[in-house]
C-alpha cells in the first residue's frame, strides 16, 4: 500500500520525525515494514521553469536550434536545444548545471558542436514522467518563472509502500496510518468533520437480505451532480497512490477508500430499478457483468447487492456494468456497508477479482467507521460534482449501532501480564499509558486491568495481543536477552525415537562422505515423462503444480540422482572420464494401501500419504581421483557393492544379504527396465526386498548417452534401518586369534553358473569347525578350459581359538572339502 | 715361508682394494682365505718346516689373514655404499606428477547449515523432531491459527496433493503434532525439514528447508526468546554479533518478530580488508540482515494441542536454511542448491 506523506502531513503533524525516511524508519520499527520511499521531485532539484526568449538556428548544425532563456531573473542562457517543437515565448523546463536527472542523465556546461550550451531543455521522457515522448515539454504561459519544476507540477509529494501484515486492517488507510504514526508521536490524528447526513427520506429504500454477512449498509442520495474530470490534484494525488483518475464521482470514491480505509461505491441512481436496493446472497447460475466489463456466472454462495430485478454488483468486490455512473449521470446513490471478512474472501477467490476493496473487506473494516464513511463520501462527491444531497439511509442489524459500531470486547488481564510475559521492566501506569496512546479504554479492576479496544483494532482480542502493543510501543529493543534455564534435562538421545533416527542417517551420510560420494538435494516433485524415462510412475499428484516439470510426487529417488549424474556429464567440459559419486537419503511418496483414488485427508492428521525414506547411490567413472591414465580403472559393480558392504557394516546392519533379480519377487518397480538383468541384484532385509543395486541397463545407458558405465543402487531406509545397531549400542570387544593359522588353496573347475557365494559357503561347511574363512581370489574361463566351465582359485584358512593345528587336521578338512565340493557343486580339483 | 706370507699377503691386499664389485671380492675372499686359497695352500707346507719356527709362521699367517678379512669387509661395505647410491639414484621419482586421490565426499550445503543450527539449539536442550512433508490442511494451518478463509494464508502460496492435503509449507505443523503426542510440557523441539510453496526465481525456490524451534513452559517470556536467538546468532555468526528484533505477524504467535543479526560482512570502521558498509552487498549497507521470523506461542496452539493449562506460554521461532546458507557461504543463486552439480556441492566440505 502507497502512503502519501503531504496527505498524511494533513492529518499529523510530521515536523521531527527526519522526513520521509524517518518516518519509515518509525512505522518499520512499530511492524508497519515501509519496503521503499520515493521522492516525486528525485531527480528534479535543479529543474526550474524558464522562458524562451530568442530561437535562432544553430550555425553548425541543421537540426540543433540554439535558444536564449529567461529564468526570470538574472542574465539569460543559450541553450543548443534538438527538439522542434518550440517557440520564442514558450515557457519550458530548464535543466541547469549540475542537475542530475531522473533518467540517469548528469548536466554539464560543454560545447555541442561548436557552440557552448549551459543547461538542457527537457522532454517528458527526459524528466521521468514518461516512458516516451517527442519534443521538450511545453507548460502553461502562466507559469512563474524560475521556480522548481516539481513544485510547478505538484510534484514535491514523496510516498511509502507500505507491506501491512494481514492483522492490522486499521492500517490500510491514510487515517489509519495517521492514528499510529499520532500514537507514536503523542499526538492526536485530526480530521475535519463533514456534514452530518440525515438518514431519512431516501428515494431509494434498502433491504439487507443476508444475516450478519452483511450488517449495516448506508445509502446517499444526490441529484444534480455533474460528471467531469477530476481537478489536478484530485488526479496527482491517486496517481501518486497508482490509482488512474476515472472521473470525478468515482475518484472521490476512491479517494475516500485510501483515507478512510473503508470502500464505497457509487451507482448511477436511474439505473437502480424498483427503487430499491439491497444484499443478498446470490441466486445459483445467476450471472452479473462486472466494472471491468467481464461477465462472472456466480454459484449462489457468494454476496451480492441488488436491486427489485438483478444483482448490480459483487458485494465487497466490484461493481457491476448495469449500474455504473457514466458521462450523462445526473443522480448517483452512495454505497457504504460492511460485509464479513470471509464472505468477501471466497468471493474474490472464487472469481480471481484481488481488488482493492475486497483487500480490504477481506481483513475487515471498521465497524464503527462505516457511518462516517458515506458522510464523508457525500461531502467530496458534492464538493467535486456539486447536486444536492435529497436523501440518506441506514440499515443496520441488531448486532450494530448509529453509534459506536459493534459491541466492544473486553479483555481481561491482571495488571502485570504484560511486563511478566515480555520480561521487561514496566510500571502498570505506563502499560495503561501505552493501550490508551492506542485508544484502548482502561479500567483497572482489582489486580484486572480490563481493556476495551477501539473498535478498528479488530486484532486485538487476547491479552497477549495487547502486550504485543505494549511491546511494539516501547520497542522490542527494551526486551532484555536471558537464556531460560532448563528445568529438565534435554531428552537422551537413545531413548528418543527421533533422536535415534536422525542420529543412524547422520552415520549413514559421513559414511559415505568419507566413501567420496557428494550428497545432492533433489525437489520432491518431477514429471511424469521423466519418471516413466526411468521406468517408474507415481502415484501422488500435485494439483497445482508450477509446471509440468513438477505435477507428481517421486516414488524413488533414483530419478533424482539419475538426473543429477546426467548434468554432471552435460556440465563436463574436457575429455578426461568424470569420476562421480552421488547419494541422497530422503522421503518419497507413495499412497497408503486403500487410497487408490489418491491422497485424500482423514480426519485430522491423516493424508492417504505415505513416506518411506530412501537411500539412493549413483557411482561412476574412474576408480580414483588423479594419478596417471594407467591408473584410472573404470568402476563397475564390484566397486558399488564394495560401498554399500561397507555402509552397512558401518551402520551394524544385520541380515542383509544380496540376491539376483528374480522375475518372481519384485516389488520395486522399473527394476527390469533400468537395470542390467546380469549385473544387479536384489538386497534383501531379511526376506524382505529392500533395495536393488547394479549396472543400469544398456537401453538406457544409450539413451542417457552414458560416458562411463552408471552403477546405481537405492535402499528402503525404513528396511535398512530396522536391521541397524541402535545408536548407543556400543560394540563390545572381540578378541583375534591367538594360535597360528592355516592356508590351503585350491584349483577347481565349476560350472560357471555355481555362484562363488555357494562355493565358499560349501567349504565353510565341509571343514568345520577349524575352517573360518573361505575366499575366492582368482577365476579363468577361456581356451584352458571347457565351455561353460570356470576354473576359480580358493583360498581357506583354518585355526583354532584354543590351540595350534596339527597339519593333519588341515589335510583332513581339505578332503572334505573336496568331497563336499564334487557332491554338491560337481566341481573336480584342477589337475 | 715367512717370505711367501708375506708375498701372498701384499699380493691379496692388492687384489681386494682393487676389486670393483662385490663379485669380485668374493673371488679373492675364495683365492686367498678359502679352504684351497692361497694361505692355506702356503700353510699346507707348515708340517716340512722347523717346529720352532712354527708358532712365529702361524702368527704370522693370522695376522695376514686378520688383514685381508679387514680389507675384504672394508672393499665390501665401500662397494656396498657405491651400489645403494646408485640404486637411490636410478630409483628416484618425479615427486610433482599428479597424486592418486581417494575421492573426496561432501555434505549438501543445506545438510551441514541445518546440522550447525541443531548442534547449536542441541547446547540449550533442544531435540529434533520430523514430521511428514505431506500435511494435512488442518495440521499446516488450521491448527496453527491460520482459519481457512483468512488473509495470512496469503503468505504461503500452497501446493495441494489431494482435497485437504498439502505439501507442508512450514514445519510448525511438526511442532503441533510433537505437542499432540506429547501431551506433556516442558516441550523443546526443534523441528528441521523440507518445505514447499509456489514460487521459483533466483531467491524462492519451490521446495526449500526450515528449522523451526518451540519452547513450552511455565513461566517461559520474550525475554528468553530473545536470549536464544541472541546465542543461536552469536554461535552461528560470530561472538560480536548483536540481534534486533522487529514487530511482525505471524498468525502462530504473538507479539510476533522478524529477526535481524547484525551485518557480519561489513563495518562502519573502514580498514584494509573490510568491506565498508555503504558498499556491502550482504546487507545493502543497513547493516542489519534479516534471518528468521519469531514470537509468543498463540494460545491458540495450545487449545489444539490439547494442553488445558491456561498458565503455559511459549516461544517459538523459524529460519530458512537457505537463507543463512547463502549467508554463510556468499552463494548468489539459491537455484545452484538444487542442480546437483558437483562443482558447487564438493566446495563446502
Amino acid at each position: 500500500m502507497r502512503i502519501s506523506w503531504n496527505w498524511l502531513s494533513e492529518m499529523v503533524d510530521l515536523t521531527g520525525v527526519g522526513g520521509p525516511q524517518g518516518l519509515a524508519e518509525l512505522l518499520t520499527r512499530r511492524g508497519l515494514e515501509v519496503e521503499a520511499v520515493e521522492s516525486q521531485g528525485a531527480g528534479l532539484e535543479k529543474v526550474v521553469t524558464a522562458k524562451i526568449l530568442e530561437r535562432a538556428p544553430h550555425p553548425q548544425a541543421d537540426r540543433l536550434s540554439l535558444c536564449k532563456v529567461s529564468m526570470g531573473s538574472g542574465e539569460p542562457l543559450e541553450i543548443v536545444c534538438g527538439a522542434q517543437n518550440m517557440k520564442a515565448g514558450d515557457t519550458v523546463a530548464l535543466a541547469q548545471v549540475g542537475a542530475n536527472l531522473p533518467n540517469g542523465m548528469k548536466i554539464a556546461a560543454g560545447k555541442i558542436r561548436g557552440v557552448l550550451s549551459n543547461g538542457m531543455l527537457c522532454s517528458e521522457e527526459e524528466l521521468g514522467f514518461q516512458k516516451k515522448s517527442d519534443g521538450i515539454l511545453i507548460l502553461p504561459e502562466t507559469t512563474k518563472l524560475g521556480v522548481g519544476l516539481a513544485e510547478v507540477l505538484g510534484r514535491s509529494d514523496s510516498h511509502l509502500t507500505l507491506k501491512v501484515t494481514a492483522n492490522r486492517a486499521d492500517c490500510l488507510s491514510h487515517w489509519g496510518i495517521a492514528r499510529e504514526v499520532a500514537s507514536a508521536l503523542g499526538q492526536k490524528p485530526k480530521r475535519e468533520s463533514p456534514p452530518e447526513l440525515d438518514f431519512r427520506n431516501s428515494p431509494i429504500a434498502v433491504h439487507l437480505e443476508a444475516g450478519e454477512l452483511a450488517p449495516q449498509f448506508f445509502g446517499c442520495y444526490i441529484e444534480g451532480v455533474k460528471i467531469g474530470p477530476s481537478p489536478d490534484w484530485l488526479v496527482q494525488r491517486l496517481e501518486g497512490l497508482g490509482s488512474r483518475s476515472i472521473n470525478n464521482v468515482v475518484d472521490a470514491t476512491n479517494l475516500v477508500m485510501f483515507e478512510l480505509g473503508q470502500p464505497v461505491h457509487a451507482y448511477d441512481a436511474d439505473l437502480i430499478e424498483g427503487k430499491v436496493i439491497g444484499v443478498r446472497l446470490a441466486k445459483a447460475g445467476e450471472e452479473l457483468a462486472l466494472l471491468d466489463g467481464k461477465t462472472v456466472k456466480l454459484s449462489g454462495t457468494e454476496l451480492v447487492i441488488a436491486d427489485s430485478s438483478r444483482a448490480v454488483g459483487l458485494a465487497g468486490v466490484m461493481g457491476g456494468g448495469n449500474s455504473e455512473v457514466q458521462e450523462t449521470t445526473t443522480r448517483v446513490f452512495l454505497e457504504c456497508a460492511e460485509f464479513a471478512p470471509t464472505s468477501v474472501r471466497r468471493a474474490s477467490t472464487q472469481h480471481q477479482r484481488k481488488t482493492d476493496a475486497a483487500h480490504r473487506f477481506e481483513r475487515g473494516v471498521d465497524p464503527a467507521g462505516v457511518a462516517f464513511a458515506i458522510t464523508r463520501l457525500a461531502q467530496i462527491v458534492t464538493l467535486l460534482g456539486g447536486g444536492k444531497i435529497i436523501g440518506s439511509v441506514a440499515a443496520l442489524k441488531p448486532s450494530r449501532k448509529l453509534e459506536g459500531g459493534a459491541e466492544s470486547r473486553e479483555i481481561r488481564m491482571a495488571t502485570g501480564f504484560c511486563a511478566d510475559f515480555l520480561g521487561i521492566q514496566l510500571s502498570e501506569a505506563e502499560c495503561q499509558r501505552v493501550l490508551e496512546s492506542h485508544d484502548c479504554v482502561v479500567c483497572r479492576e482489582g489486580s484486572d486491568f480490563v481493556v476495551k479496544a477501539p473498535s478498528f483494532r479488530l486484532d486485538l482480542s487476547i491479552p497477549e495481543d495487547l502486550a504485543e502493543e505494549v511491546a511494539r510501543s516501547v520497542g522490542y529493543d527494551r526486551i532484555p536477552s536471558i537464556v531460560p534455564a532448563l528445568t529438565t534435562p534435554p531428552t537422551a538421545t537413545v531413548a528418543n525415537a527421533s533422536g535415534m533416527r536422525g542420529a543412524l542417517i547422520n552415520r549413514a551420510k559421513d559414511m559415505l562422505v568419507q566413501q567420496g560420494f557428494v550428497e545432492t538435494l533433489n525437489f520432491a516433485f518431477t514429471s511424469g515423462r521423466w519418471l516413466k524415462e526411468c521406468g517408474l510412475e507415481s502415484k501422488v499428484k500435485v494439483v497445482n503444480p508450477l509446471s509440468e516439470e513438477h505435477e507428481v510426487l517421486v516414488p524413488s529417488l533414483l530419478p533424482g540422482v539419475i538426473s543429477n549424474v546426467l548434468h554432471n556429464w552435460n556440465h563436463h567440459f574436457g575429455s578426461e572420464a568424470l569420476p562421480l559419486r552421488i547419494f541422497e537419503l530422503r522421503p518419497t511418496f507413495h499412497l497408503e494401501p486403500g487410497a487408490e483414488s489418491g491422497a485424500k485427508a482423514q480426519g485430522e492428521s491423516e493424508t492417504g500419504v505415505q513416506e518411506r525414506w530412501k537411500l539412493s547411490l549413483a557411482l561412476t567413472g574412474p576408480r580414483a581421483s588423479g594419478g596417471l591414465r594407467s591408473d584410472q580403472n573404470e568402476s563397475d559393480f564390484f566397486d558399488l557393492k564394495g560401498v554399500v558392504e561397507n555402509l552397512l557394516e558401518a551402520l551394524g546392519a544385520r541380515g542383509v544379504r544380496f540376491s539376483p533379480l528374480s522375475a518372481s519377487r519384485s516389488p520395486i518397480e522399473g527394476v527390469s527396465a533400468l537395470f542390467h538383468p546380469g549385473q544387479s541384484v536384489e538386497i534383501l532385509a531379511g526376506n524382505q526386498v529392500a533395495g536393488v543395486m547394479g549396472l543400469v541397463h544398456p537401453a538406457r545407458a544409450k539413451a542417457w548417452k552414458a560416458r562411463t558405465p552408471l552403477l546405481l543402487a537405492e535402499m528402503d531406509w525404513e528396511a535398512i534401518s530396522r536391521l541397524c545397531r541402535p545408536a548407543g549400542d556400543t560394540r563390545a570387544y572381540k578378541a583375534w586369534p591367538e594360535f597360528p593359522s592355516m592356508e590351503r588353496d585350491f584349483a577347481i573347475l565349476t560350472r560357471t553358473d555355481v555362484s562363488a557365494d555357494k562355493i565358499t559357503q560349501v567349504a565353510l561347511k565341509a571343514g568345520r569347525p577349524i575352517a573360518k574363512v573361505a575366499k575366492i581370489f582368482d577365476i579363468y574361463r577361456g581356451s584352458q578350459v571347457a565351455e561353460g566351465m570356470t576354473s576359480v582359485a580358493v583360498r581357506v584358512i583354518f585355526w583354532d581359538e584354543s590351540r595350534s593345528l596339527q597339519e593333519v587336521e588341515t589335510e583332513t578338512a581339505s578332503k572334505q572339502i573336496l568331497e563336499a565340493w564334487k557332491k554338491e557343486l560337481g566341481a573336480e580339483l584342477r589337475g | 715361508m715367512l717370505e711367501k706370507l708375506d708375498a701372498i699377503g701384499a699380493q691379496a691386499l692388492k687384489e681386494v682394494e682393487a676389486a670393483s664389485s662385490l663379485e669380485i671380492v668374493e673371488q679373492a675372499r675364495i683365492a686367498y682365505l678359502g679352504k684351497k686359497g692361497a694361505l692355506s695352500e702356503v700353510l699346507k707346507g707348515l708340517g716340512a718346516t722347523d717346529p720352532s719356527e712354527r708358532p712365529r709362521i702361524g702368527a704370522a699367517a693370522n695376522e695376514w689373514k686378520r688383514k685381508i678379512e679387514e680389507a675384504l669387509e672394508a672393499r665390501k661395505s665401500g662397494l656396498e655404499s657405491l651400489e645403494l647410491e646408485k640404486r637411490l639414484r636410478e630409483e628416484r621419482i618425479d615427486i610433482s606428477l599428479p597424486s592418486r586421490q581417494p575421492h573426496k565426499g561432501a555434505l549438501h550445503p543445506i545438510t551441514q547449515v541445518t546440522r550447525r543450527i541443531v548442534q547449536t539449539f542441541a547446547r540449550l536442550g533442544f531435540d529434533v523432531t520430523t514430521g511428514p512433508e505431506v500435511e494435512t490442511e488442518f495440521l499446516n494451518f488450521e491448527a496453527v491459527n491460520i482459519p481457512k478463509d483468512h488473509p495470512a494464508r496469503d503468505m504461503q502460496d500452497t501446493f495441494f496433493a489431494g482435497p485437504g492435503v498439502v505439501l507442508r509449507t512450514h514445519t510448525s505443523p511438526v511442532q503441533m503434532r510433537a505437542m499432540r503426542e506429547m501431551g506433556k510440557w516442558p516441550v523443546r523441539i526443534l523441528c528441521p525439514g523440507a518445505v514447499y510453496r509456489c514460487d521459483d526465481d533466483a531467491t524462492h525456490s519451490p521446495m526449500f528447508h526450515q528449522v523451526e524451534g518451540l519452547w513450552v513452559d511455565h513461566g517461559v517470556k520474550m525475554s528468553h526468546l530473545k536470549g536464544t536467538l541472541e546465542f543461536f546468532a552469536r554461535e552461528l555468526f560470530g561472538s560480536g554479533s548483536q540481534i534486533r528484533l522487529r514487530p511482525s505477524y505471524f498468525p502462530f504467535v504473538e507479539p510476533g518478530a522478524e529477526v535481524d543479526v547484525s551485518c557480519f560482512n561489513c563495518s562502519t570502521q573502514a580498514g584494509s580488508g573490510v568491506v565498508a558498509r555503504d558498499s556491502c552487498r550482504v546487507c545493502k549497507g543497513t547493516g542489519w540482515i534479516e534471518i528468521l521470523g519469531a514470537g509468543m506461542v498463540h494460545p491458540r496452539l495450545f487449545e489444539m494441542a490439547g494442553f488445558k493449562d491456561k498458565s503455559l506460554t511459549g516461544f517459538a521461532f523459524g529460519m530458512g536454511v537457505e537463507r543463512i546458507a547463502m549467508l554463510l557461504h556468499r552463494i548468489p543463486d539459491l537455484r545452484l542448491m538444487y542442480q546437483g552439480d558437483v562443482r558447487f556441492l564438493s566446495q563446502f566440505s
